[in-house]
């Protein structure tokens, strides 16, 4: 079955007549240019052939890949028409999807001719240069297999009016002896418009972002900024500064900005996110991917000589570049990868103030995040983010680089670099909202982050008691610890309790001076009182193993459920009701989070178990649990 | 006489029960539709699956949410309750049946392990 081509297509595109998913037969391709390669493509509708035609940088690897073969048919899913100074078009494709290999169709289809547009009037959109200066010896091979002149149309792109770039020397200028072989000699790998800028007060040509590279000195992108660091200042043995970040985003693809010191001060409020900006001049190197996740080699630095100016139209420049996981796969994917989600907000936390470990407070906020495959994740946001969210009416949140952990299981985590949109103009989010209004709301979700009651931070270590024995645990020179599901199956009555210092903050036992006061050896005060503290020793048990462990106040009062100065009360006055507690909470099943050393103690060494912390068991957590690990057992058989 | 209670009931879901014609079974799932008599309603298991399950005398309650139904398998299919269980939904902690059908199929996947047949004494 023979394909139709869109015919006219060519003339439309020429024309500026809006048509868009051509379908065009590829005539014929040449690799140009040297460092960075560009493909030149002839394509006809049929009726019309042009050589205008540039595959995006993106997709070289099409042409490398032999996909692009001669009289192949190809849907081209998205252009950008831009025009040359001097009037000629250059139609590059972004997005091509081959309906037809070339062996499938075999011959070309239909007879067209070589598309000859008549006049060269440069419209309004061109004002100031010229185009008198002859072409320089970079043109010369362009000319040669480019159309002859074609209408001027007017591109989707328009030019920075007042900042012309002050570099605008006519080339091969005296530029200082660079690592670029390219330039001067033939086609340097810069969209074509870019090397037709030889006169001062021209108004520069925009590059795609996929095309930056360090060899480049005179270049302007015109990209949006989709993601804003807060800025931070930094001190180290080299000195101190301040610096914020932020990544770009354009058709081509984006990359990441970097400005320090003095270059904050000048752009870190001009800079707004969401807003599109003609940038140029500025250093670009390789991308450091320990802070950069962004896939481009290469990221910006601003300096003092950068120029960034607000665009009034964003016309082509897309919004967000997002990838979207769901949140059914993220199970699947490995944890501290970078990822972006999108999902409807099924539930929030209030606001908390938490210290971290290095006793800074931070603000946080979880949210449970469902989307259509009807699983929900909880994702935690930090600091102004979290203070200022609100989820009321179960919005739409959307966030662009979360980290994947495996925190309660799955969870995900904003970071300083992530960027979080509440009812993102994107049509993801238009279908989430009318899935979850029709019927999200009422589902029953699944949720990957189960059991947040466990867990503070620190990744669950789960083992059994005999592991304890058999992987040596604590026998290094740091502590081992560990979670484990156990059930006690004795606590030790006798000396569970002993009296200690009254004081806030000191624990240690107390010596009766049998004259009503009670001396601390460590405070080296007596006091006329002391306060009850637990010292539990008990046994746990599971299936393989039992283990003798040592519980200290909290988790002594939260395993009898009792205070110790009430216990301490109790074992005076009732012992009935003393050692019922101790019955109760004999052959109760909880999660236990553990501390395991090696210790000596009077020239013996020993494995000691402390009891951090006890928890409910989840039992959903914990059949989940197991069922993963039934499963991982028997795939390995 | 052997009281179905008395015997070893294998927990099944809608795609094992033509392996459990004329055996006692223990059925977990959700209620679907009651039928007006009251004698009769249907259920769905963690998979979705759907089992009609039938009752000695009618209903004389609401039942909804997630039941455990011990009964015979008959020859149609049909689950003969003679005992049914409803969990309470209302403690905030939801019944997850795709959960409870994990750990079901991992239960007849490994019988080696879970040799339930043999645990009640004669």
């Amino acid at each position: 079955m023979t394909v139709r081509l869109t015919e006219g297509a060519i003339e439309a595109l020429f024309k500026g007549t809006p048509i868009s998913n051509t379908v065009l037969q590829l005539l014929n391709s040449k690799k140009i240019g040297n460092d960075l390669p560009r493909i030149r493509l002839i394509m006809s509708d049929g009726v019309h052939s042009s050589a205008s035609f540039l595959l995006a940088t993106q997709l070289n690897h099409l042409f490398d890949e032999n996909q692009l073969e001669p009289y192949c048919v190809c849907l081209l899913k998205k252009v950008v028409v831009n025009s040359l100074k001097d009037g000629r078009l250059v139609i590059s494709i972004v997005d091509i999807e081959v309906l037809k290999s070339a062996e499938e169709v075999g011959e070309k289809i239909g007879n067209p001719v070589l598309y000859n547009s008549n006049s060269t009037d440069l419209t309004s959109s061109q004002e100031g240069a010229a185009s008198g200066t002859p072409p320089s010896a970079s043109e010369v091979e362009e000319s040669n297999s480019f159309s002859p002149k074609s209408n001027k149309t007017p591109s989707p792109q328009k030019f920075i009016p007042s900042t012309p770039p002050s570099t605008s020397k006519a080339r091969p200028g005296p530029y200082t002896p660079s690592p670029s072989k390219g330039r001067g000699r033939g086609y340097t790998g810069k969209s074509p418009m870019k090397s037709a800028n030889t006169l001062p007060d021209s108004p520069a040509k925009v590059i795609p972002i996929s095309a930056l590279n360090p060899y480049q000195t005179k270049w302007t992108i015109k990209a949006r900024v989709t993601n804003k660091s807060k800025e931070r200042t930094w001190s180290n043995s080299k000195g101190e500064g301040k610096l914020f970040s932020f990544e770009i985003v354009d058709q081509s693809g984006e990359i990441k900005v970097t400005a320090f010191n003095k270059e904050v001060e000048k752009f870190y409020s001009l800079l707004e996110q969401g807003k599109v900006y003609y940038i140029s001049k500025a250093t670009l190197k390789a991308a450091n991917k320990q802070f950069n996740t962004l896939s481009h080699e290469y990221e910006m630095t601003l300096h003092a000589n950068s120029s960034i100016v607000p665009c009034n139209d964003g016309d082509g420049v897309p919004d967000v570049h997002c990838n979207f996981v769901p949140i059914s796969e993220l199970e699947q994917r490995e944890k501290d990868t970078i990822l972006d989600v999108i999902g409807v907000v099924k539930s929030a936390e209030d606001v908390s103030r938490i210290t971290t470990k290095s006793s800074r407070e931070v603000s946080k906020r979880a949210l449970s995040l469902v989307d259509t495959s009807g699983k929900v994740v909880t994702a935690t946001l930090w600091g102004e983010e979290a203070e200022k969210f609100d989820g009321s009416g179960h919005p739409v949140v959307a966030i662009k680089g979360a980290r994947l952990s495996d925190f309660g299981g799955r969870s995900l985590s904003a970071l300083f670099s992530s960027t979080i949109l509440v009812n993102p103009d994107l049509p993801e989010a238009f279908r989430l909202r009318a899935w979850f209004d029709r019927e999200g709301h009422a589902a029953d979700s699944q949720s990957l982050t189960e059991a947040r009651l466990v867990g503070s931070g620190a990744k669950m270590n789960w083992k059994t008691l005999s592991d304890v024995k058999t992987e040596h645990m604590g026998h290094e020179e740091k502590a081992d610890y560990f979670s484990c599901v156990a059930t006690v199956v004795y606590i030790r009555k006798e000396n569970c309790l002993y009296r200690a210092c009254p004081s806030s903050n000191c624990n240690k036992k107390v010596l009766d001076q049998h004259n009503g006061l009670y001396r601390c050896e460590k405070c080296d005060r007596d006091y006329p009182n002391f306060q009850y503290r637990l010292l539990l020793s008990a046994n746990l048990s599971d299936y393989g193993d039992n283990q003798w462990v040592t519980c200290f106040q909290e988790t002594a009062e939260a395993l009898l459920g009792h205070s110790a100065q009430r216990l301490g009360r109790l074992r005076d006055t009732d012992e009935e009701a003393f050692n019922q507690v101790f019955q109760r909470a004999t052959f109760t099943t909880h999660i236990f989070k553990n501390r395991v050393k090696l210790e000596t103690y009077n020239d013996e060494t020993r494995v000691k178990v402390t009891v951090l912390e006890i928890l409910p068991v989840d039992h959903k957590e914990y059949s989940r649990r197991l069922i993963r690990n039934i499963h991982k057992m028997s795939a390995s058989t | 006489m052997a009281n179905i209670i008395d015997v070893p009931k294998p927990r099944i879901n809608c795609s094992m029960l033509s392996q459990h014609i004329n055996r006692p079974v223990c059925f977990v799932g959700r209620v679907e539709k009651v039928h007006p008599t009251g004698k009769t309603f249907t259920v769905s298991d963690g998979e979705g699956k759907i089992a009609t399950v039938e009752l000695n005398e009618p209903l004389d309650e609401e039942l909804s949410g997630v039941v455990e139904i011990i009964g015979m398998v008959s020859n149609k299919g049909v689950i003969m309750a003679s005992v049914y269980n409803m969990l309470r939904e209302d403690k905030g902690n939801l019944f997850d049946i795709e959960l409870y059908n994990e750990a079901l199929k991992v239960v007849h996947d490994f019988p080696q392990h879970y040799p339930f047949e043999g645990a009640v004494s004669g």
